[in-house]
């Protein structure tokens, strides 16, 4: 080969690559407009996308899987943890996560420390973020419709649908343990069952109670994880 | 001893850079730790993990670009073989980039960031980079213009270094929207170091493999150039790869699957020609710490950046892995094979040259080689481990964050020894480069 050729290779190469980013990029950005539901971007959102950035929130946690990888994802904090629960590890993180083996700042860099306004811009911004359709990412956040539209948490689990693989399906165990499994935010479930009765389960699932965010939840889905949950006796914590 | 007497200004971007490796892999451990064990409430009140990763990425970045300006104002003299256009003015952007820096640096500990990861330099000092960034292309433009001859290598460096600065800017406008913040900030990222660092390893690594080989300039030059060509059709649409979840359209899939899996072919290209050059070498090895380099990093380059970031590229892979440990196992192995050992391959070349050395020892230069690289190698391998923990626990089985971490911890606590001896070897390659003497014994 001359140089020549070398030479033509490297032109034509980079040029060719160089004009199809430039097209896919005009291309994705009239595309983005839709997927991220641009009219829903309120001056309020961007507020709070400012404060995310005032206290450098994104050099821990990463948002659409992209920042630093030392504390949890906030692409779907919204649906996942509630605006209660967000207010609450913001202003009180030391007993929010009083159990937890890695800390979050009360104070930020300079001594800095966030108000309650701030954190209600804050929480404008992930509802807003919760709203961009990822590809289903993350995969945690999407069971029920995950990578190429089916869901892989249906058929892991011989149990199907019921009992334990629902309780993780919900997102129960990101804050309770239970079986020796799960988060430590919240009590562990093992137990639950002697320490209230039916309707109170029912009530705390579906309304919240302290820091737990009440949720969404079909009746179908209320009443296995209820009646799972009520035959978990014993005398835990 | 130099050729010209204006290279000289090179050694104390040398130095300087080399200083703030050890900073940078200091800042490092503090990291580890807080990933290894529970640090206190009060501490993280006062230097929360945040703050220390934007000193570690910055600080790699600051010395990995001063090693690269110091490098281009070594190699630009002897290849237009003329001397810089103004060394005083190399000075001065020297003092004006490390006190900006500095201030970042203290700027930072005190909550001055414009919070973008990686991109923390908040937008006044943003400006002070510009300026020393614009100094140096002019300098290094103004030798170009005014000297006799320009070699591929010459143009190649300055397409990289002049390509790296322009793409810096697309970091900085405030996006209100989230996701086309993260488009362009890749732009920065990933078309800087899958893009214009590239451009410039290449370069370097070609020059070197002229000067300490003796092959001809017309062989390396040609493969110089069918290097960039790939590396650039390969790493433009590959910037594809990381448009899969972020609000980006799913034809991403196809473009950033296809043209990213094919980005390990240039730099398998570059192992197997610095091989075949080494092995058609017409000088007899001086200084064996120099070939030592250059042949780690061609290797660790393709590992790194070619093995480790082809493993979770594809959508179906990353769809799991995306923003886990699997990807700090990549980014450090790349970082480390790409541009840190292509940087000093080239103190280990110059460094001698600027002190009229031309036979030094090579014991220590060897030891921290391989102390170096066996303990990134280890601590990569944490990474992964804890990486694939964490996609398969928490991505797949659907746990919690936090309970997924707790599984990881001890490969955290791997990372962390690994990284104390790490250390050790930067500091002796440190102590080594500013210590380096004429060798009589052996010559």
């Amino acid at each position: 080969m001359s140089i020549k050729t070398a030479k033509i290779i490297f032109w034509v190469g980079s040029m060719i690559s160089m004009l199809i980013l430039i097209i896919l990029t005009f291309d994705s950005m009239g595309q983005m407009a839709v997927r991220t539901k641009e009219k829903n971007l309120s001056e309020e959102v961007v507020a709070g996308k400012k404060i995310f950035r005032k206290y450098n929130c994104n050099d821990c946690h990463t948002i659409l899987g992209i920042g630093g990888y030392y504390a949890p994802d906030l692409t779907r904090v919204y649906r996942r943890k509630g605006a209660k629960y967000i207010e609450s590890v913001i202003m009180d993180p030391e007993n929010t996560l009083k159990n937890s083996f890695r800390k979050m700042p009360k104070k930020y860099a300079g001594g800095y420390e966030v108000t309650p306004e701030e954190v209600k811009k804050m929480i404008t911004f992930f509802k807003w973020v919760d709203g961009i359709d990822t590809n289903n990412w993350p995969p945690q956040d999407h069971k029920e419709k995950t990578f190429g539209g089916n869901s892989f948490y249906q058929n892991n689990s011989a149990g199907g649908t019921n009992d334990l693989t629902l309780l993780k399906r919900k997102g129960c165990i990101d804050c309770h343990k239970i079986r020796g499994t799960g988060g430590t935010y919240g009590p562990a479930l093992d137990g639950v069952g002697s320490r209230f009765n039916l309707q109170e389960i029912r009530k705390i699932i579906k309304e919240g109670k302290g820091n737990m965010p009440g949720r969404d939840i079909s009746e179908e889905n209320l009443q296995t994880i209820g009646n799972f949950l009520i035959k978990q006796k014993g005398g835990q914590k | 001893m130099t050729v010209f007497k204006s290279q000289r200004v090179s050694y104390y971007y040398f130095v300087l850079a080399l200083l703030l490796f050890g900073l940078q892999v200091l800042t490092g451990l503090w990291l580890a730790a807080n990933y290894a064990f529970t640090i206190p409430q009060g501490i993280v009140d006062i230097f929360h993990f945040g703050t220390a990763r934007s000193f570690h990425t910055n600080l790699l970045v600051l010395w990995l670009l001063l090693g690269f300006m110091g490098g281009a104002y070594f190699m630009i003299p002897e290849e237009t073989n003329s001397e810089l256009y103004s060394p005083k003015i190399a000075y001065i952007q020297l003092i004006l980039l490390a006190l900006t820096g500095v201030a970042a640096l203290i700027g930072f500990s005190f909550g001055w960031t414009q919070g973008t990861p990686l991109l923390e330099i908040p937008p006044l000092l943003d400006i002070l980079v510009v300026i020393g960034a614009l100094m140096f292309l002019f300098n290094i433009g103004m030798t170009l213009i005014k000297a006799k001859e320009r070699t591929v290598i010459s143009w190649t460096l300055l397409a990289g270094l002049l390509f790296l600065s322009l793409l810096y800017l697309f970091g900085h406008p405030f996006y209100k929207n989230l996701s086309n913040e993260f488009y362009w900030w890749w732009w920065v990222i990933h078309l800087w170091v899958e893009g214009a660092w590239e451009l410039i390893t290449a370069s370097i690594m070609a020059w070197i493999i002229i000067k300490v080989t003796g092959v001809d300039r017309a062989v390396v030059e040609k493969w110089l150039y069918i290097e960039i060509g790939l590396f650039l059709f390969t790493g433009l649409v590959g910037t594809g790869h990381h448009y899969y979840w972020i609000g980006t359209p799913e034809y991403w899939y196809w473009w950033g699957g296809i043209f990213s899996a094919l980005e390990p072919l240039p730099i398998l290209l570059m192992v197997w020609d610095t091989y075949t050059h080494i092995k058609d070498r017409k000088n007899e090895i001086i200084n064996p710490v120099v070939w030592t380099y250059i042949i780690g990093s061609a290797i660790v380059h393709f590992v790194g950046a070619g093995i480790w970031g082809f493993a979770q590229t594809l959508p179906q892979v990353n769809y799991f892995t995306h923003g886990s440990q699997v990807t700090v196992s990549h980014g450090h192995l790349a970082f480390f094979g790409a541009f840190v050992l292509i940087n000093l391959t080239i103190f280990y070349y110059a460094i001698p040259k600027l002190k009229g050395i031309e036979r030094f020892k090579s014991t220590l230069g060897l030891w921290g080689f391989w102390i170096t690289n066996s303990f990134m190698f280890i601590m990569v391998l944490a990474f992964s481990a804890a990486g694939i923990l964490q996609s398969y626990l928490e991505r797949k089985m659907g746990l919690g964050y936090m309970t997924a971490q707790a599984e990881m911890q001890f490969w955290f606590q791997v990372v962390l020894v690994c990284g104390i001896v790490f250390f050790i070897g930067t500091v002796i390659i440190i102590y080594d480069l500013l210590s380096l003497k004429e060798n009589k014994a052996e010559a």
